[in-house]
């Protein structure tokens, strides 16, 4: 199999701006054999939707960067521990972006650097700014996600966006937790609908 | 099926897709998988939502980094796995003391250190503190010697002064006191100021036997035929002063020692009279 992910990936010209797509059957494959191809089409599919995540909690691109190119480190050196019957790869991986970016934002380095503001300050900032520079095509999701009850989807901004866990989002709303789990249900089942 | 459907919606999936589950949790929810096939698609049908959510939120990084992830991989550069850090067993009493601790015993080894030194240093200081004290007191023993004997050849001086006067002063009578029968080599000096009543004995010219802690030698003046005391001496090697005052006698016919009891007695025993004058 790292045999036809080597043939995949040299079949493509390098100069070619087409994006690698590999199906996630042949991305897990090629991971497992430490096959550099396969982090290079995982990093041309998923870097994009990770960086989305880890700058939301930290929204200092320059250290989103770092943290970025850590997770991919650790998503190359972690493979051996992925089990495909648990779940989606990118689900896996996408644990791994937000705790590693949580857990910088908890460090004591972080804090000290006197960058930190209030994590929802952040979103907002990043939402109002880099978003919109870096990914002008997120109108159609906006729109969809304006149709969402609002109560719904903060809950899961919250929860998938900001690194809060859903304990601490149910603090935050001052809502019972069986409430957050609801709403993050509602927001998902809209999520699905939208998609299919 | 009944279970499968109400473990659906109780919304286990949706946190457990978004990392929101502690270990036990997650394997909870792996087991239900296993077991029940539509939990299973119904998992995957919130992954693929949240993936294509999340693809739609992307914020794409620069694009060198690539080139400096690839780097790092071919470097053999390892990131800490978490689930290693998730291997480590940590009791639920876990002690947070260890971390804390060791500067703590830094600390500790360095006061005991100094307390060491400054133990040491408290006993070297006593005892040289002791033997400056010693040496305090010798010398001041040693300066009270020195003042003693000042005193002494002060006063010695004085009285040589005095004698010296006496020898050229006409009204001073120098009585010559010779041994008798018992002390043939015994021998006194005595100056008598006749006018002024004033009898000295001379120290630095006696010869007498020390006399024993019992006795003294008592000096007697005869006045028309009677002793009269004139007071009790030592006979002494070393003798405190050079001129010894005695009592006054204006008017005697002689002198004489006894030797008697310590503090003198009423009256002269005679058979211990040791020197005698005639005028």
């Amino acid at each position: 199999m790292a045999e036809l992910v080597r043939q995949t990936v040299y079949s493509i010209p390098l100069a070619a701006t087409t994006k690698i797509s590999l199906t996630e059957e042949q991305l897990v494959q090629g991971l497992k054999a430490q096959d550099t191809a396969a982090i290079k089409a995982l990093y041309e599919q998923y870097s994009g939707a990770l960086m989305g995540v880890i700058i939301r909690i930290i929204p200092i691109e320059e250290i989103a960067e770092d943290l970025l190119q850590d997770t991919f480190l650790r998503i190359w050196n972690s493979t051996r521990h992925y089990d495909p019957s648990k779940g989606r790869l990118f689900t896996w991986m996408m644990n791994i972006a937000r705790n590693i970016a949580i857990d910088k934002y908890r460090s004591k380095d972080f804090r000290n650097g006197g960058k930190n503001q209030n994590i929802e300050n952040n979103v907002d900032l990043i939402n109002e700014t880099n978003e919109v520079i870096f990914n002008a095509d997120t109108l159609g999701i906006k729109e969809m996600v304006t149709k969402l009850k609002p109560e719904f989807n903060e809950v899961l901004e919250m929860v998938y966006f900001k690194g809060y866990t859903h304990v601490e989002a149910a603090e935050e709303l001052s809502i019972p937790l069986g409430t957050v789990k609801t709403r993050i249900r509602m927001a998902i089942m809209e999520l699905r609908k939208h998609f299919n | 099926m009944e279970e499968a459907k109400a473990y659906i919606e109780s919304g286990i999936l949706e946190l457990y897709v978004l990392g929101q589950l502690d270990a036990p949790e997650q394997e909870e929810v792996e087991r239900m998988a296993t077991l029940h096939p539509e939990i299973r698609s119904e998992m995957a049908a919130i992954e693929l939502a949240m993936e294509k959510y999340a693809m739609e939120k992307a914020v794409q990084p620069k694009p060198q980094l690539m080139n400096k992830i690839l780097q790092q991989i071919n470097a053999g550069e390892t990131l800490a796995e978490p689930e290693f850090k998730e291997a480590v067993v940590t009791p639920l009493t876990a002690d947070p003391a260890p971390k804390s601790l060791k500067p703590l015993q830094f600390a500790l080894a360095a006061c005991l250190a100094l307390l060491a030194m400054s133990i040491f240093a408290l006993y070297t200081t006593h005892s040289r503190l002791s033997d400056a004290n010693q040496q305090l007191i010798v010398m001041r023993q040693d300066r009270e010697k020195f003042a003693a004997t000042v005193n002494f050849m002060k006063d010695e001086n004085k009285d040589l002064q005095q004698i010296n006067q006496i020898t050229t002063d006409p009204t001073w009578a120098k009585v010559k006191l010779a041994g008798t029968q018992i002390s043939p080599k015994a021998s006194l000096m005595v100056y008598w100021h006749k006018e002024g009543k004033h009898v000295m004995l001379d120290n630095a010219s006696m010869s007498l036997p020390e006399n024993d802690k019992e006795h003294q030698y008592q000096l007697w003046a005869i006045v028309q035929g009677k002793p009269v005391d004139l007071g009790v001496f030592d006979a002494d090697s070393r003798p405190k002063k050079v001129l010894l005052d005695m009592k006054a006698v204006g008017n005697a016919q002689a002198f004489a020692v006894t030797l008697e009891k310590r503090g003198g007695s009423p009256g002269p025993t005679m058979e211990k009279m040791v020197l005698i004058s005639s005028i």
